[in-house]
């Protein structure tokens, strides 16, 4: 893999790499990639793409208000910072 | 010379009660942060699932722009890091979208045009954010609230067009019943994508423009747009692909920071959300939410009712008042007559009132018969005004109200000549007048004979027996 290549998705992903790491990641990620290219070589014309293996059926939730066991103050307990009710966070603009 | 090319994203709020993909409930203006839970604030561990009234609107929406629809609709996460999505991810559709390749005939002026879809895509909205000088406030109220895409092609030349088909659009989904179409509000939005080229070279480089909060921003926007790119264009300078912001407080689109990045959003499927299937019944169930579209439904009120295009159009602009049209004719109003109250007296007291037709205590029925007690000679149109004002504030029938007030009109020419002969004695020079042959003296003595009746005197008997009485 190329390094730039791995800078991009460390980037898109948010993370910070230092060279150590960059290179270490490096090596792994090209190995994944080597496994993925075997996959690729197999011929797959005309098959379905599998992307849930066990689910065969539709799975849908009726338009009805649920209740849950966590309630909305217990969630925002979990935030670092609040104002009233909002989520307070630096400004990201 | 140059041509311009337009395209729209609108994205519409699903009409469901509660969010894509959990339970809470899809509302708006509550307390900040009061409609969340695990899923929708994005905790680890949770399941989503998918909300069956919300992929039944998104298919009814998809059917009535005549897309392909999906046999295998499928969902994916479309990442981006901004905390407006507790999750780092929006669930969105990118490989096999609801539906595709369809088209909307709008009318714009006098000529009916086609716009094709690209597609139409069901995702999630994220929640609200306000900044506030160096810190931001989350709510995510809305993060999760089913959210329907239409993406068109670039169809459209000029703002105008553009104006034209977002009214037509909210039209549509106000009739289908899948949003309320308000755009102040945000339950639709309008991203809109313009741009130009010399004629005959075909598409440009897109601008896109955001900050679109009502159709008439997106007509001054998009033509200020087509006007800012021919300028640039005659000057020789490149336009570059770029997202602009309309500032509608100095009326001009403006480039928004340059992000380093082009966007990559790395889709990849929503291993949370199985691929959905319509089954044969789910999509009998959609054929039944398509009503008759409005474009339809206008040119049938020209044809079999003999309305004119802009009477059509006054009458087709609400579902509810159309079918309280045709309600009304059907019940034997004549439907010029039925046009004429709605668009006048009727849409004076809904004014006045602040009332929809909907809400007002107005039927069709009691329009119906409002019309017949005229035609009928049982009351005269001015006593028809009275009884409607009445019928708006006491939710009566015309016929009690007629009855209560004693509103009925006077047509027996033998009660009706005992006020005639009160006028008569009461202006005895015009009488004169009037025998002398100044006939335009008659108006006058025909005013003070309905003034005597209290107004319930039948004009036309009025006449007769004045006549008569007068002239001989
Ligand atoms: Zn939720």
């Amino acid at each position: 893999m190329e390094k730039s290549d791995l800078t991009v998705t460390a980037t898109l992903a948010s993370l910070v790499l230092d060279e150590a790491e960059t290179q270490k990641l490096g090596d792994e990620v090209s190995r994944m990639l080597s496994y993925f290219e075997k996959m690729s070589e197999i011929d797959v014309d005309g098959l379905e793409p599998t992307t849930h293996a066990l689910q065969k059926e539709n799975r849908l939730r009726p338009d009805r208000g649920l209740s849950n066991e966590a309630q909305p103050d217990e969630l925002l307990e979990c935030a670092p910072d609040l104002e009233d009710r909002f989520i307070l966070i630096p400004n990201v603009l | 010379m140059y041509q311009s090319f337009i395209g729209l994203e609108i994205h519409i709020h699903l009409a469901a009660e509660t969010k894509a993909f959990c339970g809470c409930k899809a509302n708006f203006g509550d307390e900040e942060n009061t409609n969340v839970c695990p899923v929708c604030m994005g905790f680890p561990g949770v399941l989503p699932t998918l909300n069956e009234k919300a992929i039944q609107m998104s298919y009814v929406v998809a059917r009535a722009l005549n897309c392909k629809l999906s046999p295998n609709t499928k969902f994916e996460r479309k990442n981006y890091f901004y905390p407006d999505m507790p999750k780092n991810y929006q669930i969105s559709q990118f490989a096999e979208p609801v539906g595709r390749d369809g088209y909307i005939d709008i009318e714009i002026g006098d000529s009916i045009k086609r716009v094709r879809i690209h597609d139409v895509h069901f995702e999630e909205d994220a929640g609200k954010m306000i900044h506030a000088g160096d810190m931001s406030l989350l709510d995510y109220n809305r993060a999760g609230y089913p959210l329907l895409e239409i993406v068109t092609e670039p169809d459209l030349v000029i703002g105008e067009d553009a104006e034209a088909f977002l009214k037509s659009f909210q039209r549509l989904v106000r009739y289908l019943g899948v949003c309320d179409g308000n755009m102040e509000e945000g339950s639709m939005r309008c991203d809109a994508n313009v741009s130009i080229n010399p004629v005959g070279v075909g598409l440009g480089e897109k601008v896109e423009i955001k900050n679109l909060n009502s159709s008439r921003f997106v007509r001054k926007a998009l033509n200020y747009e087509i006007e800012r790119q021919s300028g640039l264009m005659d000057n020789g300078t490149k336009i570059i692909q770029e997202t602009r912001l309309w500032n509608e407080n100095r009326d001009q689109t403006e480039g928004m920071r340059k992000k380093e990045d082009a966007n990559d959003y790395r889709y990849f499927p929503e291993p949370d959300l199985p691929p959905f299937r319509p089954s044969d019944e789910f999509m009998k169930e959609v054929e039944e939410g398509i009503c008759e579209l409005p474009l339809v439904r206008k040119q049938r009120l020209m044809t079999s009712y003999g309305l004119g295009s802009d009477q059509a159009e006054y009458i087709h602009d609400e579902k509810f008042m159309a079918d309280f049209f045709e309600k009304a004719v059907f019940l034997g109003a004549d439907a010029v007559q039925v046009y004429s109250w709605l668009s006048s007296d009727v849409k004076k007291l809904l004014n006045r009132n602040s009332q929809s037709l909907e809400d007002s205590n107005l039927s069709a029925e009691r329009l119906a018969r409002l019309i017949s007690m005229i035609e009928d000679g049982q009351i005269s149109g001015k006593i028809a005004k009275r009884v409607l004002d009445h019928i708006f504030d006491e939710d009566k029938d015309p016929d009690v109200i007629c009855d209560e007030q004693g509103l009925v009109q006077i047509s027996d020419p033998a009660a009706i000549a005992k006020f005639v002969d009160e006028v008569m004695a009461a202006n005895e020079a015009v009488v004169e007048a009037v025998r002398g042959g100044d006939q335009r003296q008659m108006g006058f003595l025909v005013g003070q004979i309905m003034k005597v009746s209290g107004g319930k005197a039948a004009p036309a008997v009025v006449q007769s027996v004045l006549k008569e009485k007068v002239l001989g």
